[in-house]
């Protein structure tokens, strides 16, 4: 009888594990995974972080990270240097990749979308390329998953450098001083597209952001930075929950979210057509040296950091692929004017950049 | 009667019990998935722990096993049962540091 009953439950237990596999969402053919349905969970509760907290997640690290398969040597650095800022890249011989990665403005291009081949005016902004050392995925949509692989993007594309592969190599083999740079850089194995990505994102890695006054704050000097940015600071990583996306000491999490811009633009969308939450979603750029890096946005459609901020205390567009992190914030207009303070704080002193001597 | 009642408490623990042998937990907290590299058998289930203190969308474009969670809020948790054998990667399509290989044996 007992038995009969444990049969009964089993057969019970079957059609259960049945409605809970159709519940959200059957798979569409026996080629895929099948979802079962979403249940709430206990979880412990978290309690707020400490001043002492929030200030040790923004600690710099003590060193520039190269990968193992290309790691840094100063040959390389010397060689990517030259390539970088050598017009010689693009088809028309007048655009490199610091005529949009440009120095002078916080290494972006100054202009709400960047400017390519016969002066076509792209998409997005031209994003900067400061702390891109540190960076986990590239390109506002996520399209590259290395900086060497980013590197060769917009010298082939058609609406930016314009310039083909083949077209790249055969010119700089025909730029005599080239010829030594390589060999030292890349001894035996000479100019090809490998060498000049690898050589380009070394010396990307080394374009770091400078010591700025919130970063003497987190080191303990309590006078680099006003009352106001103090307060913005912590604004920033509760109330205001920009620390949410604009994590750790380089303030990005590489991630994507749709903050609720008016765009038709649908970013990762593109790379992720299947994902709601993909669409108009675009990765957290960085917030050091900002105050150089207007105008804002992927597609440089907001002008000042006060405006930035007015952005995200209205919350944008609600749709369903607005991140949940993106909410109406009701922030006070102090409030509003500590975080803009805050940021301030994030730009370094001025230093110099010089152009190097192009190889003939 | 009584016996029905019996036998659905039977078959709730024993039911349990199935579902304690084939799962393993895969949780989110930091924007990392725990553990990162998991084998099971054909028809095993993980069940995807959002104990992160943000959204997270687990998917995966593995072919045999492509599966889209969505946009799940902390405190859930979501059981995923993998039907053909193969190496599947497992990432969020929020924040691309999470990633996980899964391989599935017959």
């Amino acid at each position: 009888m007992m038995f009969s009953r444990i049969r009964v439950g089993q057969i019970l237990i079957g059609l259960g594990v049945a409605a809970i596999a159709t519940a959200s969402g059957m798979p569409k053919s026996s080629a895929e995974a099948v979802v079962g349905q979403t249940r709430k969970i206990e979880l412990p509760r978290q309690g707020e972080p400490t001043a002492a907290d929030m200030r040790n997640a923004y600690r710099r690290p003590p060193s520039i990270p190269f990968p193992k398969n290309n790691p840094y040597t100063a040959e390389k650095l010397l060689l990517g240097k030259a390539l970088y800022f050598d017009t010689r890249l693009s088809a028309a011989n007048v655009l490199s990749c610091a005529s949009c990665h440009n120095p002078g403005y916080g290494w972006g291009d100054g202009q709400p979308r960047g400017v390519g081949h016969e002066m076509k005016i792209l998409g997005r902004r031209s994003p900067t390329i400061i702390n891109a050392a540190y960076g986990l995925i590239f390109m506002w949509d996520g399209r590259a998953g290395s900086l060497e692989e980013q590197a060769l993007g917009p010298i082939q594309a058609d609406v930016e450098m314009n310039l083909p592969l083949h077209q790249l190599l055969a010119r700089l083999n025909s730029i005599p001083d080239y010829k030594p740079l390589f060999e030292a850089a890349f001894p035996g194995s000479g100019i090809s597209a490998e060498n000049i990505a690898k050589a380009i994102a070394t010396y990307e890695r080394t374009v770091v952001s400078g010591r700025a006054p919130f970063d003497a704050w987190i080191g303990g000097d309590e006078k680099a930075i006003s009352d106001a940015a103090k307060r913005g600071f912590t604004l920033f990583n509760t109330k205001a929950g920009c620390s949410n996306c604009h994590a750790g000491w380089n303030f990005t999490d590489d991630s994507f979210h749709d903050i609720g811009l008016a765009s038709d633009d649908i970013g990762r969308g593109k790379q992720l057509p299947d994902i709601l939450r993909a669409q108009h979603a675009f990765k957290t750029p960085g917030l050091r040296e900002i105050t150089r890096r207007g105008p804002y946005m992927h597609n440089g459609m907001i002008g000042t950091l006060d405006a930035v901020v007015e952005h995200y205390n209205s919350g944008g567009i609600d749709r369903p692929s607005r991140s949940d992190l993106i909410k109406p914030l009701a922030l006070s207009a102090q409030d509003k004017s500590d975080l803009v303070e805050f940021m301030r704080t994030l730009t370094s002193d001025v230093y110099s950049t010089t152009v190097p001597k192009l190889p003939r | 009667m009584h016996g029905l009642k019996i036998s659905m408490l039977i078959a709730f623990l024993s039911g349990s019990a199935v579902a304690l042998a084939a799962e393993t937990s895969i949780k989110q907290k930091g924007r990392l998935f725990t553990p990162s590299e998991v084998s099971v058998k054909k028809g095993d289930t993980l069940m995807f722990v959002n104990d992160d203190n943000i959204t997270h969308n687990v998917y995966s474009a593995s072919t045999g096993n492509q599966f889209n969670l969505g946009a799940i809020a902390p405190g859930n948790s979501t059981p995923v049962t993998f039907k053909n054998s193969g190496t599947v990667d497992i990432l969020c399509a929020i924040h691309p540091s999470m990633k996980m290989s899964l391989k599935v044996a017959d």
